[in-house]
């Protein structure tokens, strides 16, 4: 087995987190919401590879369950972000976050 | 547990009749007033003559006794597993229900000729026959509990009639303090009732009388001072006798029927129900002897003082009640409950016949605006003669002298030479104001047309009591067409009295003869006869002593007031008795003084602290506080809500990274 892993798991640990920040830094930094869900589904991608990562080196199936889990849960919160901008589009001409503060306390 | 029933139980539809028609009279008089007009003094009137005659039919039942069991005793219905309501009725209740409803009935008619032409004739009918249902629901009840309600139930009628005329100040502030006075003695009640449950988990009379002996004696001490607490504001006892005078703001015949014959006697009968108990602790005996003694020599005393002639008789009355107690509190039952019984005739006797002298004056209450009323009310002054007599205790004369007998010589008996002593001079004492209140009225010649400041009355705008509800109810009467306002015949007040001069004069005979008299028989088997030792005095003597007292009030009286010299300078001794009249007397001791700053100024500076300081500052200040928090906290949180979606994902990230910082950190890492 361990011939098969070439590449240690701590790689894939690095890269993941390097994709997570990305995809953390993309959401706090971006006023465009279609930019802000790409980040998001960076994110969820990052905790896949890690998924993928661990079920490889310990030979254990679980991870790679917990990666479909999240595909999915990623297409859902895919669809319902989309439904959202488009509302917010269609009542408010423009998509930009920090505009969107009826909630304001 | 088993429990102990008194009586033969068994079904007693009379019982049940003659409890619930003047409650269907009530209620009758009550919904259907305006359409019975004057029908309704006489149907209420039958109602409770009918019920006298269910409760004559009652006496077989009543007085029977079956292995033990004395009188009748009727289920009725169970409250709790353990608590059974019923009737019970046995020679005491039949005592106090025929009282109650013999007297009761004179009175009722006698009333349909005293409140004619009142703007609520149906009014005052109903309440007077919801008093006489609620007197026999506390007369015949057979448990504390029922007893209790009845208690509450008289109180409230009380407090109807006191205030009848509703329309005078002075009659609304009296029926207030009489009723706020009477709860006080409930409250003292319902908390032995609560001392008598924790020891023998029944409220029922046979239960708690059954289990006498086992009582702890300061537990069985407390139980006695809260019930006479309850007796003691019932019937006028010091110190919670003030209502009583006020009450006399009623119209007359309820003073005859509540706060004289029954209603005021119901502290005789509550202790003479308790008998065993009360025999079992010598030192309630004591307290209740004593406070009785105490309450009838005060009240004679306060009765020398006053002008007002339903004043004087409602001293005179908190004075005979205070023999009654006298007598039941030293052991004396049959002599304290002998003296309940022919005090109501002699007293309603007395109060209806001042009725007829008020009535015919046009409500003049003062003694000193009247006078040579012998020969204008001849018949008034045979009434009030029987029934001075009476009070007075004239040997052989009338009904007071052999009951009043009873209770001083049961003093002495039972071991009290003290009370003996106060219960002779007390007779004296009542000779003397009784005869007062006689000559004034009657001898001499006529004062209603001097000016009253010539008699010594100060306010005369106070004196007398203004004009009640009959000028008023002529007045609309003639606005609605009437015309001339009919009065009822003068035989209907008059045969009432005439009926009441029998018993007051003749009844006394049935106390005469000692262990062999009727009287005697007739309580053998309801009250505990322990075994005394004769006493020093012999009846005959103490009859002969207290005769002496009464021959040197009458002769005091008849000094002051009726000689020729009397009588010829009347106004100007009538003058100078007011003016001089020591401040302590016309204050009555000065106790509502003495119940006002202990009592109601005290609740009062209560009041004030707690409406001042406590309650807006510590009861609304804790709500305010908690209001203001609120806000501020809320204040506080809402500042996290910029709307900016970005800052809130900045906060997500920084609390995930707090998370993550723990576990790595502060918690040593994850140990796989």
């Amino acid at each position: 087995m361990s011939q098969m892993m070439a590449v240690p798991v701590s790689y894939y640990v690095g890269l993941s987190a390097v994709i997570f920040f990305i995809g953390v830094a993309g959401v706090l930094v971006r006023r465009n919401p279609l930019i802000m869900l790409m980040s998001i589904e960076l994110m969820f991608n990052a905790a896949n590879l890690l998924f993928m990562a661990f079920a490889r080196a310990w030979l254990h199936n679980a991870g790679h369950i917990f990666a479909f889990l999240v595909i999915t849960v990623a297409a859902a919160e895919a669809a319902i972000g989309l439904a959202i901008v488009v509302t917010v589009f269609r009542s408010a001409k423009h998509v930009d976050v920090d505009d969107v503060a009826l909630m304001k306390g | 547990m088993t429990h102990h029933v008194m009586g033969v139980d068994g079904s007693y539809p009379l019982l049940l009749v003659l409890w619930l028609l003047p409650l269907a009279g009530a209620i009758l008089a009550w919904a259907f007033g305006p359409q019975l007009k004057t029908a309704a003094g006489w149907i209420c009137s039958a109602l409770v003559g009918i019920s006298f005659i269910c409760a004559v039919a009652m006496w077989g039942p009543g007085t029977q006794s079956v292995s033990g069991a004395l009188g009748a005793h009727q289920a009725l219905f169970s409250w709790l597993p353990g608590f059974d309501f019923g009737l019970l009725m046995d020679p005491l209740s039949l005592l106090w229900t025929l009282i109650i409803t013999g007297v009761g009935f004179l009175i009722h008619l006698y009333s349909i000729g005293y409140m004619d032409g009142d703007r609520a004739f149906a009014r005052f009918f109903a309440y007077m026959n919801f008093f006489v249902f609620a007197m026999l629901t506390l007369v015949l009840s057979d448990n504390f509990v029922g007893l209790l309600v009845g208690w509450g139930l008289v109180g409230l009628a009380s407090y109807f009639l006191i205030g009848f005329w509703f329309f005078k100040p002075s009659a609304v502030a009296a029926a207030r303090k009489a009723f706020v006075i009477n709860v006080a003695g409930d409250v003292g009640i319902m908390f032995a009732i609560f001392m008598i449950v924790a020891s023998v988990h029944s409220t029922a009379f046979g239960d708690a009388f059954a289990f006498a002996g086992s009582y702890n004696s300061g537990w069985l001490l407390a139980i006695c001072v809260c019930l006479f607490i309850g007796a003691a504001a019932k019937s006028a006892q010091i110190p919670l006798h003030t209502w009583l005078p006020d009450a006399m703001e009623g119209p007359t015949p309820v003073s005859a029927l509540i706060h004289a014959a029954t209603m005021v006697t119901a502290g005789v009968y509550l202790v003479a129900r308790c008998a065993p108990l009360w025999s079992q602790n010598h030192d309630a005996q004591m307290l209740v002897g004593t406070i009785g003694a105490l309450t009838a020599i005060a009240g004679a005393i306060l009765g020398c003082a006053q002008w007002d002639i339903k004043r004087i008789l409602a001293y005179s009355t908190m004075s005979q009640i205070g023999y009654m107690i006298m007598g039941v509190g030293v052991g004396a039952y049959e002599g304290g409950v002998a003296h309940f019984f022919t005090h109501a005739f002699f007293k309603a006797q007395l109060f209806l016949g001042s009725g007829l002298i008020i009535h015919a004056l046009n409500n003049e209450q003062d003694v000193r605006r009247m006078g040579g009323l012998m020969k204008k009310m001849p018949f008034a002054f045979i009434a009030m003669l029987t029934g001075v007599i009476a009070i007075s205790g004239i040997p052989f004369l009338g009904a007071g002298f052999f009951s009043k007998d009873l209770v001083i010589q049961g003093a002495l008996e039972h071991g009290h030479p003290y009370l003996y002593a106060v219960g002779i001079i007390t007779a004296g004492i009542t000779a003397y104001y009784m005869c007062r209140l006689l000559f004034v009225t009657f001898f001499g010649s006529y004062r209603g047309d001097v000016d009253p400041s010539e008699l010594g009355i100060r306010h005369p705008e106070l004196a007398g009591t203004p004009a009640h509800g009959a000028d008023q109810a002529e007045a609309e009467h003639e606005g609605s067409g009437h015309g001339q306002a009919h009065h009822a015949p003068a035989w209907i007040m008059n045969v009432p009295v005439a009926i009441l001069i029998v018993p007051t004069v003749l009844i006394g005979w049935l106390m005469f003869g000692g262990d062999n008299s009727p009287w005697a028989h007739f309580f053998a088997q309801q009250f505990p006869h322990p075994q005394l030792s004769p006493a020093p005095i012999g009846e005959g003597v103490t009859g002969l002593i207290t005769f002496g007292a009464v021959l040197v009030g009458i002769a005091v009286a008849w000094w002051r007031y009726a000689t020729a010299s009397a009588q010829s300078r009347a106004v100007e001794r009538l003058r100078g008795e007011s003016i001089r009249m020591p401040g302590i007397l016309t204050h009555a001791y000065y106790f509502d003084l003495a119940l006002d700053l202990l009592f109601v100024r005290t609740s009062q500076l209560f009041g004030t602290i707690f409406g001042r300081f406590f309650d807006p500052q510590i009861i609304d200040g804790a709500v305010r506080e908690s209001a203001f928090s609120a806000q501020w906290l809320g204040t506080l949180v809402r500042s996290f809500q910029t709307g900016l979606l970005r800052a809130y994902a900045l906060l997500l990230v920084v609390g995930v990274a707090a998370f993550m910082i723990y576990y790595a950190v502060i918690a040593g890492g994850v140990h796989p």
